[in-house]
């Protein structure tokens, strides 16, 4: 194409722009390029994931203390329909079972009975999302259930879209609302009571997307959360939490496309702090490969590193004995608010069958150790801790 | 008071740079072949991510960032 012809005549400017603008409408993956169209296709996808997790004991400090913990089967559907060009109504479902255990306290304290506490449980959850597409922008709105024996969840959300002419920004804005009940009188919970307990959770997006170049695109999101009630895991033995958190999460996202192999990197990065003091900073790369004859590659790696909360109880000399909170008004001995980094690395397959059916498999293995983390000092007593996954799934496009 | 300021100084930092970035570039509608794979797009595959997000924010403090709605579950 030659741009300074191009530019030499206004008259032939707007002959030869509205050419290519034509012929761009024809290609199908130009016109999707919109993102306030509406999907011409609707999809169908299911997918199976199993979970394992468990925990080594590698240092002097934790020797012995190596232990096989949960594992997770879980069967997920998903549906989207295009109605009249200007409509689309999503739907997704999940139901996955729990079994073995996680620890009372730190990286002990397992109960004798691999079933109870919170795992050896079903879960159901589902969301359904109703969006319209306007000729700048979509609004949607989505409402979302989950419930397991002691846990019932019902939320709702308005998320939107508006972008401007040249379609090379768009923000984007929601707004979330979740309503949790808790039922604190199990035989695993450790300070029963009969009252349900109950969390309200209130969640603010504002963002921003933006094509940098013809193979570069960034977004960055903002979100504002803020959520009171009952914040302490009940079947923890030492965990009495604040009533209320408030959440900061600063996202940003960068995918760039290669011409040479026809890949694509996709890059992000996410801040993370709230009010109990927590901050962290997550890294995600992976890059996509398209091979011939319909087969995609996409490895992936991830950085994740947090510091402890402000009422974090750190274990003491025997990391298998509980620490005293005596006199301590927010206290919890749960790991997962110590400070640790956390290194992942991951691999997804997929293959097209034919012009509609894809199928694709997933691996990604996790590893959490309390001196990897860069946000402060972590935990000694606290064992290395790994995660594994595998999904598979197949969708179709109709 | 000290999570107001934090919550204040985010939201601040973000729009800043939101403000910044829009408006600078001009790719025309028949440069968009690439922007409009789907992997350059940002959703993805929504049950693998779904999935993903489950398990990272069962397991670590932090959770969210990409988007809001969904589900709360007892497991975090």
């Amino acid at each position: 194409m030659d741009y300074v012809t191009v530019k030499s005549s206004n008259r032939k400017s707007r002959v030869v722009g509205a050419l290519l603008a034509s012929a761009a409408l024809l290609l199908p993956s130009a016109k999707n390029a919109l993102a306030d169209a509406a999907p011409e296709q609707g999809i169908v996808s299911m997918k199976y994931l199993n979970y394992h997790d468990s925990q080594t004991g590698d240092s002097d400090l934790t020797a012995g203390m190596s232990k096989d913990r949960m594992t997770v089967n879980a069967l997920s559907f998903m549906g989207m329909v295009p109605i009249a060009g200007k409509w689309s109504v999503a739907a997704t479902f999940i139901e996955d079972s729990v079994t073995g255990a996680s620890p009372a306290y730190h990286g002990w304290g397992f109960p004798e009975d691999t079933t109870s506490g919170a795992s050896g449980d079903l879960r159901h959850a589902g969301d359904l999302n109703v969006t319209r597409y306007f000729s700048r922008g979509t609004l949607t709105l989505g409402t979302s259930y989950s419930q397991e024996s002691d846990y019932k969840s019902l939320g709702c959300s308005l998320n939107g879209t508006l972008s401007t002419e040249s379609r090379n920004t768009t923000f984007s804005f929601g707004t979330a609302f979740n309503s949790d009940t808790i039922d604190l009188n199990k035989e695993a919970v450790v300070h029963k009571q009969a009252d349900p307990g109950h969390k309200t959770v209130f969640s603010s997006l504002l963002g921003v997307t933006q094509v940098m170049s013809q193979n570069d695109i960034m977004q960055m999101t903002v979100t504002l959360t803020h959520g009171y009630g009952h914040y302490s895991d009940p079947y923890k033995n030492y965990d009495l939490r604040p009533g209320h958190r408030n959440m900061v999460t600063f996202m940003t996202r960068w995918n760039h496309h290669f011409d040479g192999p026809n890949g694509t990197t996709r890059l992000s990065y996410r801040y993370y702090s709230d009010s109990f003091g927590i901050q962290s900073h997550t890294l995600d790369a992976e890059y996509v490969q398209p091979l011939p004859k319909g087969w995609e590659i996409t490895p992936s790696l991830r950085y994740y590193s947090q510091s402890a909360a402000d009422f974090y109880v750190p274990t003491g000399d025997n990391p298998r004995d509980y620490t005293p909170v005596t006199g301590l008004e927010h206290y919890s001995e749960d790991q997962r608010l110590s400070a640790f980094g956390a290194f992942s690395y991951g691999i997804k397959v997929s293959k097209e069958l034919g012009r509609s059916w894809t199928t694709d498999v997933k691996y990604e293995h996790c590893e959490q150790r309390y001196n990897w983390g860069i946000n402060g000092k972590g935990d000694p007593g606290i064992p290395t801790f790994n995660m594994s996954a595998i999904q598979v799934g197949l969708s179709r496009k109709f | 008071m000290k999570s107001r300021c934090v919550l204040a100084k985010g939201a601040l930092f973000a729009l800043l740079l939101m403000t910044g970035l829009s408006g600078c570039s001009s790719v025309q509608p028949w440069e968009k072949q690439n922007l409009a794979k789907t992997e350059m797009t940002f959703e993805g595959d929504r049950l693998d991510t779904g999935y993903t997000e489950h398990i990272y924010s069962s397991k670590e403090a932090s959770s969210g960032g990409a988007g809001v709605g969904g589900g709360g579950c007892g497991c975090n």
